[in-house]
């Protein structure tokens, strides 16, 4: 029996579903654009995918895209910061004053189920129409994930790390940054990864509800230009943001893993 | 008059992995007197939970045959019942419907299910208990639960896969008490598969003991203790001449397995 | 639990519940005197902060109205289909990515990367599509659930215990009872969350197209609201609205049992 036939079959087998996903999803972009271009969908509905990866370029030249999406990188940032130390303080402080925690902890987690995003025109006629109105939509959005993880993190520490503690005779203080705190880093990393996804989705989103800002305003503004390939051009693109934005926390994650 | 009501002949089983095909069983071949209780014991990696899902019908890609009462298998058989290792009741179900699954599948009414799930509820000790959840009790109630809901299928054959793996010494030898008062009570041909050998002397007429993988019939060994037999049993100096004799088939095969793992970890180590 | 670093004192059983109780009542009512005196002070710009008066006689006023019934009723029945639509779809899929393995690796990864991605933005593509009525409202509702449900359910098939499929097996259930009897029962925490996390977001997407481009519905009023600076009626619809989706989010999870049996 041939040694190495085993190993060959098994690595078919490893990138076959790979291989097909992606092979569907180009068998799809082909078959649009041969619908399209027959007419069987009009192209005044949807713009050949040929055609839309055309209007890239001018998105770049003419749309100045890269200003667009600092921007929106830079809200979403500003509310990534205002999530990080508002949330792990609020969490911290729910996790200290057990009584606070009792009491509101369900109101935090219904925030979280909450639509708060449709409060977007209070918040217009609050801020303005302006940077401020999308940076404090994502951070009311994006803020209970944090608290809740931070919370769970701190209950969740291990009770024979919490007894290494007491058996060393560490103060409440000493406890909590020595012992506490690190024990919990992974999963309020995950409740700030959870907070930036969430921040993200919603800056972009009310930069398009509100016309103002960077990538969202962009697609508001080609639509009703009524460019079509325009606009699914730049919807491709904050997609792709979106995706590699999702794929880096990830990894960043993933990489502050092995040390807890 | 003492036809086998089980027979497995020349049952093989064999897996594709990385690394080749591997040899989990060969040439196992054995019968079953009805009301006999035949425990099957080896080491780990003898292959006998792949013995346990070729009789169970679990497993189809396998040389040999099974007959049941003269029957082919061919999926699992309705003369069959399985009890595995690990935690198996339904935990959205209290007990009687945990117990009462079986008839319900065969489409008993209502009333009757619950009867005759009260009745095996109560062999097996834990009445008062019917209307509580899994999560409620302990792993070796939990245990007695999955039994009681096999039992209420009232195979032929009841199968147990070590089905007190997971639970301490003390309860697993009143648990043992329990399963030979039923088996007793029913005369209720059993196949346990173990690795423990106290457990597997206490309890059964015949010991078969396998090699190491590839997973063969070293040995099958007649049990002449007296029955009707408790735990009280285990102190006794026959008991121990039987463990003694087992232990020393087992200890060839078992620092066979040992000595396997070893390399294969110091050849991972080197790679 | 760190039991080293509490300051108040834990709530002994059965009084203890009163504490909680008397806390919440007081930020509550705290919250709400320092609303009212917010808006009395002049501080902030006229109606930002309106009255509690005016905001409750607002909400009276929104509700006595069969005007709002009726935009209710259109916003609800666009949420239900786009809950069937989006959710039932993504049933369906989740449970074949979730059963078979190579389809989960060949496509769920599109799935769980596209998912957390700002549907709203592709409104303008489905008002080409369906047209500036509910129907597309619908469809970035349907679009906006599919994905959460279909991953959440495929990872509800995966997390089976596999041990309670032999069982069935070993009991010879018919594909019919495996799926009624063993599938479903085993899988009620992910799906009920499923349905849950779907409801939401169903609803957020089609409430933000109504608000974006609309006549009617729910989103229509409150960019109606906003539009002729009735902001104590902004109010009223946001409060009615958050109550509604509250309320209906907790009882889809008391209807799905998930206080109840463990595990």
């Amino acid at each position: 029996m041939n040694a190495t036939a085993p190993a060959r079959r098994f690595a078919l087998a490893e990138i076959a579903p790979a291989a097909t996903g992606l092979g569907c999803a180009v068998l799809f972009f082909c078959i649009m654009e041969a619908l399209i271009r027959t007419g069987a969908i009009s192209q005044f509905v949807v713009p050949p995918p040929s055609q839309v990866l055309g209007a890239f370029g001018r998105l770049f030249s003419e749309e100045h895209i890269v200003r667009r999406f600092f921007l929106t990188i830079g809200e979403c940032l500003t509310t990534g910061v205002m999530i990080a130390v508002f949330g792990v303080a609020g969490g911290v402080l729910l996790h200290r004053y057990k009584l606070l925690q009792q009491a509101v902890e369900t109101w935090v987690a219904a925030l979280a189920a909450a639509p708060v995003v449709l409060a977007y025109p209070l918040f217009m006629v609050i801020f303005g129409r302006n940077a401020w109105t999308i940076i404090m939509m994502g951070f009311v959005a994006a803020l209970p994930p944090v608290i809740l993880k931070t919370i769970e993190g701190l209950s969740g520490t291990r009770k024979v790390l919490v007894n290494v503690g007491r058996s060393f005779n560490l103060s409440a203080s000493q406890q909590f940054w020595k012992i506490m705190l690190p024990a919990s880093l992974p999963a309020i990393f995950t409740g700030i990864r959870l907070g930036l996804i969430f921040a993200l989705i919603n800056v972009v989103g009310v930069e398009f509800l509100i016309n103002y800002g960077g990538l969202g305003q962009l697609i508001n503004d080609l639509a009703e230009r009524y460019d079509l390939p325009g606009t699914y051009a730049a919807i491709c693109f904050v997609i792709l943001v979106s995706v590699v934005f999702f794929m880096t926390l990830e990894k960043i994650e993933r990489w502050l893993r092995p040390f807890k | 008059m003492d036809t086998p009501i089980l027979v497995a002949d020349k049952l093989a089983v064999r897996f594709e992995t990385a690394q080749g095909p591997v040899v989990a069983v060969d040439d196992v071949s054995f019968s079953v007197r009805p009301g006999e209780f035949l425990s099957i014991i080896g080491p780990s990696g003898c292959g006998k939970s792949t013995v346990f899902n070729v009789i169970g019908g679990l497993l189809a890609r396998h040389d040999g045959t099974v007959k049941v009462a003269g029957e082919l298998i061919d999926g699992p058989h309705r003369s069959i019942g399985m009890v595995f290792q690990e935690e198996s009741t339904f935990p959205w179900r209290n007990v009687v419907d945990n117990v009462a699954f079986p008839l319900e599948l065969t489409g008993m009414a209502k009333a009757k299910r619950i009867e005759r799930a009260h009745h095996f509820i109560r062999m097996v000790g834990l009445d008062g208990f019917e209307k509580r959840y899994p999560g409620e009790l302990s792993g070796g109630m939990r245990q007695r639960v999955s039994l009681a809901r096999t039992l209420a299928s009232e195979p032929k054959i009841l199968l147990m896969d070590e089905p007190f793996a997971a639970l301490d010494e003390q309860t697993r030898l009143l648990l043992g008490d329990k399963v030979l008062q039923i088996q007793q009570q029913l005369q209720q041909t059993t196949l346990l598969i173990t690795h423990n050998i106290t457990e597997a002397v206490q309890m059964s007429d015949r010991i078969l003991v396998m090699t190491y993988r590839p997973g063969r019939v070293k040995r099958i060994v007649e049990i002449d203790l007296p029955r009707p037999r408790t735990s009280d049993i285990v102190g006794s100096e026959a008991f121990g001449r039987y463990v003694a004799r087992i232990w020393s088939d087992l200890r060839e095969e078992a620092s066979l397995g040992m000595k396997d793992e070893e390399d294969h970890m110091l050849h991972e180590a080197a790679s | 639990m760190a039991a080293a670093v509490q300051v108040t004192k834990a709530p002994a059983r059965g009084g203890g519940v009163s504490a909680v109780a008397w806390l919440r009542a007081g930020l509550i009512v705290g919250t709400l005197v320092i609303w009212e005196l917010l808006s009395r002070s002049g501080w902030l710009y006229r109606d930002v902060v309106p009255s509690l008066f005016a905001i409750a006689k607002a909400i009276v006023a929104l509700l006595s109205g069969g005007d709002y019934y009726f935009h209710l009723g259109v916003t609800l029945g666009e949420i239900a289909l786009a809950l069937v639509i989006g959710g039932g779809g993504g049933v369906v899929v989740g449970l074949m990515l979730g059963a078979n393995r190579f389809l989960s690796r060949a496509f769920e990864s599109y799935l769980y990367y596209l998912g957390p991605t700002p549907k709203i933005i592709l409104f303008p593509v489905m008002i080409m599509w369906f047209g500036v009525g509910s129907g597309s409202k619908v469809a970035l509702g349907a679009l906006s659930c599919f994905f959460p449900v279909a991953l959440s359910v495929a990872a509800g098939m995966r997390q089976i215990d596999r041990v309670l499929i032999r069982v069935g097996r070993s009991f010879r259930a018919d594909t019919r009872q495996m799926i009624t009897k063993i599938y479903l029962p085993a899988m009620r925490h992910p799906i009920i969350n499923g349905v849950r996390l779907g409801l939401g977001i169903a609803l957020i997407g089609t409430l933000l197209a109504e608000t974006k481009l609309s006549n009617k519905g729910i989103g229509f009023l409150i960019i109606n609201a906003y539009s002729t600076f009735d902001m104590p009626r902004m109010y009223a619809n946001l409060i009615v609205l958050f109550v509604l989706a509250i309320g209906a989010n907790a009882l889809v999870g008391r209807l799905g049992g998930l206080n109840t049996i463990r595990r």
